[in-house]
């Protein structure tokens, strides 16, 4: 890590403002909403900027709402907020404890949520959780708001849709319902993880069979990705479910079509992905 | 005149865990390190560094970086006209800025000198340089290879102070940086007549020590000489290049060492002081140069080691004979590694009596980071391999490996290893408590393992280190030690011994350090050394001056010398009896002065015969595998120093839990990755650490304290032995648990379960 070069740090009151700010500096600004991934990636003068827009400063972005059919999340929420809240602990269970080991203490305690997902490090945990549990995005810029899909958002390895004055405002869970199962698994040895998987179940009421699947795979490629097919293969009454799961893992591996790097080969990568599909079937359906 | 020195059970200050007298400071953020001194008109320095592996620098143009508001002067190799830019203590190829070419991605090509860090670094890339590009050596093959480009084009003179006898290899013409053999009784004819042989190939890796505190230097220099303030674990041998750098006497060249936050062997010898002190040369006003860890880790690290070896065993089981030939990858310049050479060649053996053995060793210069000092000196690269071959020939024969071991580890007092000490250290017992810690003969859970390793090292570096004592008139005591505090307690162990001699209490003693401008010689704070070496200097000190005041004593009281009896803190005449305070006051006759004990070590009479001591450890791992991921835990680990006497037990208890645990990391994540010129994980965010959450849950440290050392009270060092065995530890307790063996460090999740993998088929 160097000195980090100068900048000028601006904080605007609203989030009209902010926009303004981020499209009147265009290449030359970037938002900053916590700044564990930006401030490292300049202090290793991977990345230079000489403005950036503090979002924490808008009121109104940082907070948790439990509504009937949502769970909304402001941009500005903290990890170490989200592990902490008791109704996210409460109706979201594997939110929380996603949330509990992203990371380390410190990054939890300052890393946002918005953050982390604009940001679009390949080795997201909320991104990969957030995309099996078919959360939204609203993003808002000069000229209005839109809504956003988890694929919609995120597009490849530090890359978004958002357009130069675009933030996300917020992000929106649909309610864990009482017949879904889920479950968040990681396989980390590094600073970051191997593999994130999670795995969203409905199941009929006494268990025995699956209506509906939701498997997301993350950290294994540029970004967070899952499969119809594999999806398909994860629905079904439970034993045959489970002797299609080698299959499902195979599906969803080509879908993500894991990247050689420092955190494990490819073929490795599409092993981990069928010992956590397995994994994290047993740790939902538990 | 002098006490006897006491059994154990005895001490009244040594043997005892004083908490540490730096303790309270360092957690409170008090204690100073380099990094909080700041001189008057101080300026900071920034490096740019080399993207090439292999270039000749074609031209430099510093224009523009050097106008820039803020700047006061931007040093380059065209800039050195003056000085003897070039360094080493073994081998003197190391220029302190690159001169004419580039050897390494991170070399040092330029610094800026400015008003801030910031302004020094902002203006680095307005530095232009025009490299025209070499063919680089990553590894000894490529070295080696018929049409290899050459590193080094210069001749070398072997350095006097480069630590053993024999010559250096480097600038003959190769690639070839050192060489070291050893050989005794005849191998062939023992590997023909053995019941049974096992051989194999193994790596260990390139590993970073990581200190916490990153290396940091302020120079001032101007025309009284050079002063630097530096992280340096040797500030007498930095003095020795830099008085060689600026063509001075030894008396013009200051070394100040406050704290060092941490050294592993990374800030052993000279590393970015001659740079400082040639930015502030040119500058000419004191400069700081704080290197981040990222560039801690373009500045050294372990050489990494490819060995091929056998070992043979008879009918007894005994082992009869070893062979091994190791090529290292020493990187782009000597630094410590002809010494590193030197050592791994002779801790090939182990510390195990084996009648036959032959080693071959060589270094190879390569285009990468710097290889040099690491924790354990060469032993860890070894004893992978060795360790490894104990546990395979005790399978191959059907042998119980702790058995094994017990059969064929060095006796006390046994002259195992020709020439040198004779073995001063209790393996058996030493096994023993190891295997019983992790309940060696306890049933196992399904996919645990557990393993026993020992190591034995030719430590002690080389016997040369002054102090001095001094007695004050209110029976206080100041000890001048060149020993630096790295962490390691040498503050407390130091003063404990001086406490324990003149009977005084332990808080009315205390240190002053590694300021060679007033702290007499000490070679060197490494290899396990300074408890033996400087523990016995001050020692002796002690008691030289409890002789002065003895005699002082006899004429205050008006009697004959040898009327005088020492006691516990003071002296006895008859009736009459003197403590310190007492005899000191009295002889100058005012409350004030002071009485100065003085004491050197040299290569004679005891420590005559090298190693000054063999280092000794043993340690013991239970391991648990995850076999669908190859993802290993260590469940239990035990240690075992073989410390002769622990000065301070908890002290001592310390550097064993860190040096396994830094063992650990080797045997399971640690390991710099190169691909091709370019080093990967060159930053703590991508270099695997261990951290908390990977220590066992239970850990037992034990002592073994047969008071069979040669320094004071019968104390050795400890401190590097407990990460030697550990590499080795893992993979065998991994062959227990699945059945399978791997011969390279890191046993990564993915290397397990790749041979997991291919076992089943």
């Amino acid at each position: 890590m160097m000195p980090l070069r100068r900048f000028q740090i601006h904080q605007p009151k609203t989030v009209k403002e902010a926009a303004e700010m981020l499209s009147h500096y265009g290449e030359k600004g970037r938002l900053y909403a916590g700044g564990t991934e930006l401030l490292l990636a300049m202090k290793h003068d991977l990345l230079r900027y000489e403005h950036l827009v503090d979002v924490k400063t808008v009121p109104g972005l940082d907070e948790i709402e439990i509504g009937n059919a949502s769970l909304h999340i402001g941009t500005t929420v903290t990890h170490r907020a989200i592990e902490q809240s008791v109704p996210v602990r409460e109706k979201f269970p594997v939110l929380a404890e996603m949330a509990n080991h992203v990371a380390n203490v410190r990054v939890r305690s300052t890393g946002t949520l918005g953050g982390n997902l604009c940001f679009a490090e390949p080795h997201s945990d909320p991104a990969t959780l957030l995309l099996a549990l078919q959360a939204h995005v609203h993003v808002q810029g000069r000229s209005g708001e839109r809504t956003l899909g988890m694929e919609e958002l995120i597009v490849g390895a530090y890359e978004t849709t958002l357009a130069t004055d675009e933030l996300l405002i917020g992000i929106d869970i649909p309610r864990i319902a009482k017949s879904q199962r889920a479950a968040y698994l990681k396989f980390q040895t590094h600073e970051r993880p191997t593999l994130g998987l999670a795995l969203v179940l409905d199941v009929d009421g006494n268990g025995r069979s699956i209506t509906k699947a939701r498997a997301a795979v993350g950290s294994v490629s540029p970004k967070p990705c899952r499969s119809d097919q594999a999806d398909a293969l994860l629905a079904g009454p439970r034993d045959k479910v489970e002797k299609q799961l080698d299959d499902a893992a195979k599906v969803l591996a080509d879908a993500a079509d894991p990247v050689d790097d420092l955190e494990g080969s490819a073929e490795y990568k599409r092993h981990l992905i069928g010992v956590y599909l397995r994994r994290a079937f047993v740790k939902a359906l538990a | 005149m002098s006490q006897k020195a006491g059994k154990k059970g005895e001490f009244h200050v040594v043997n005892h865990s004083v908490p540490r007298r730096d303790g309270r400071a360092k957690v409170t953020g008090k204690a100073t390190y380099v990094s909080d001194v700041k001189l008057t008109g101080m300026a900071y320095a920034k490096v740019l560094r080399s993207p090439y592996a292999h270039a000749k620098i074609l031209s430099i143009d510093a224009s523009g970086a050097a106008s820039r508001p803020g700047i006061y002067c931007v040093i380059t190799g065209n800039d050195l006209e003056g000085l003897d830019p070039y360094y080493g203590h073994a081998v003197k190829d190391h220029p302190l800025l690159a001169i004419g070419k580039v050897r390494y991605v991170g070399e040092p090509v330029a610094a800026a000198v400015a008003v801030d860090e910031r302004t020094a670094f902002e203006a680095l890339e307005h530095i232009e340089v025009k490299y025209e590009e070499l063919k680089a050596v990553l590894t000894p093959e490529d070295a080696i290879a018929k049409d290899a480009p050459l590193l080094h084009e210069k001749k070398f003179e072997a350095g006097a102070l480069r630590g053993f006898e024999g010559e250096v290899a480097a600038g003959r013409g190769t690639n070839i940086c050192q060489e070291a053999h050893i050989k005794w009784g005849d191998v062939e004819a023992a590997f023909k007549k053995a019941a049974a042989v096992v051989e194999g190939e193994y790596y260990f890796p390139m590993t970073y020590a990581y200190a916490m505190e990153a290396y940091v230097a302020i120079a001032d220099v101007n025309d009284n000489g050079v002063t630097v303030y530096s992280s340096a674990q040797h500030p007498f041998m930095v003095r020795h290049d830099l008085k060689s750098i600026f063509n001075l006497p030894v008396s013009q060249v200051r070394l100040i060492v406050p704290f060092v936050g941490g050294g592993y062997g990374s800030k052993s010898y000279t590393k970015i002081e001659p740079l400082a002190a040639a930015c502030s040369w040119k500058a000419k006003r004191p400069v700081k140069l704080q290197l981040t860890i990222e560039e801690a880790m373009l500045t050294t690290r372990s050489d990494d080691a490819y060995t091929w070896m056998r070992t043979a065993v008879n009918a007894d089981g005994k082992i009869i004979a070893r062979q091994a030939r190791i090529y290292m990858n020493t990187g782009a310049y000597a630094e410590n590694s002809p010494l590193v050479v030197e050592k791994s060649t002779n801790r090939c053996v182990g510390p195990y009596s084996i009648p036959n053995v032959q080693i071959d060793n060589c270094s190879f210069y390569t285009n990468t980071v710097p290889a040099s000092s690491y924790r354990g000196f060469g032993c860890a690269q070894v004893t992978l391999p060795g360790e490894s071959q104990i546990d395979e020939l005790a399978a191959k024969i059907g042998k119980d490996p702790y058995e094994f071991r017990l059969a064929n580890v060095a006796k006390p007092g046994e002259e195992f290893f020709p020439k040198m000490r004779s073995f001063d250290g209790t393996l058996k017992e030493d096994l023993d408590i190891a295997a019983k810690a992790i309940g060696w003969k306890e049933p196992l859970a399904k996919g645990r393992g557990r393993s026993v390793a020992c190591s034995g090292s030719d430590a002690g570096a080389y016997p040369l280190t002054s102090t001095a004592v001094r007695v004050h008139a209110d029976g206080s005591v100041t000890i001048l030690t060149g020993s630096t505090e790295l962490g390691q307690g040498s503050h407390t162990v130091i003063p404990q011994i001086a406490a324990e001699e003149l009977g005084v209490p332990f808080e009315n003693v205390h240190v002053v350090s590694s300021d060679t401008a007033i702290t007499p010689y000490d070679r060197s704070t490494g290899a396990s050394r300074t408890t033996t070496l400087m523990g016995s200097a001050v020692l002796e000190a002690s008691r030289e001056a409890i002789q002065q005041m003895v005699v002082m004593a006899a004429d205050v009281l008006k009697v004959k010398v040898e009327q005088i009896q020492a006691i516990r803190g003071g002296v006895r005449c008859g009736e009459a009896q003197l403590n310190w305070s007492e005899v000191i006051s009295k002889f100058y006759g005012l409350p004030d002065g002071e009485v100065i004990g003085r004491s050197y070590i040299r290569k004679s009479g005891k420590f005559a015969q090298l190693p000054v001591f063999w280092e000794t450890a043993c340690t013991g791992v239970e391991v648990s595998v995850d076999q669908e991921t190859g993802k290993i835990a260590v469940e239990k680990l035990a240690t075992v120093g073989d410390v002769g006497l622990a000065i301070n037990p908890a002290l001592a208890e310390g550097q064993d839990l860190g040096a396994a645990t830094m063992g650990m990391g080797i045997g399971l994540f640690e390991e710099l990755i190169y691909q091709g010129p370019q080093l990967m994980n060159g930053s703590i965010l991508d270099y695997r650490l261990p951290r908390f959450s990977d220590l066992p849950k239970q850990v037992e440290l034990h002592l073994v304290e047969n008071q069979d050392g040669v320094g004071p009270y019968g104390a050795k060092g400890g401190g590097e032995a407990s990460l030697n065995s550990m590499a080795a530890n893992i993979a065998n307790a991994v062959e227990r648990a699945v059945g399978v063996r791997i011969r390279s460090a890191p046993l990564t999740p993915e290397k397990v379960w790749r041979a997991l993998k291919e076992r089943k088929q």
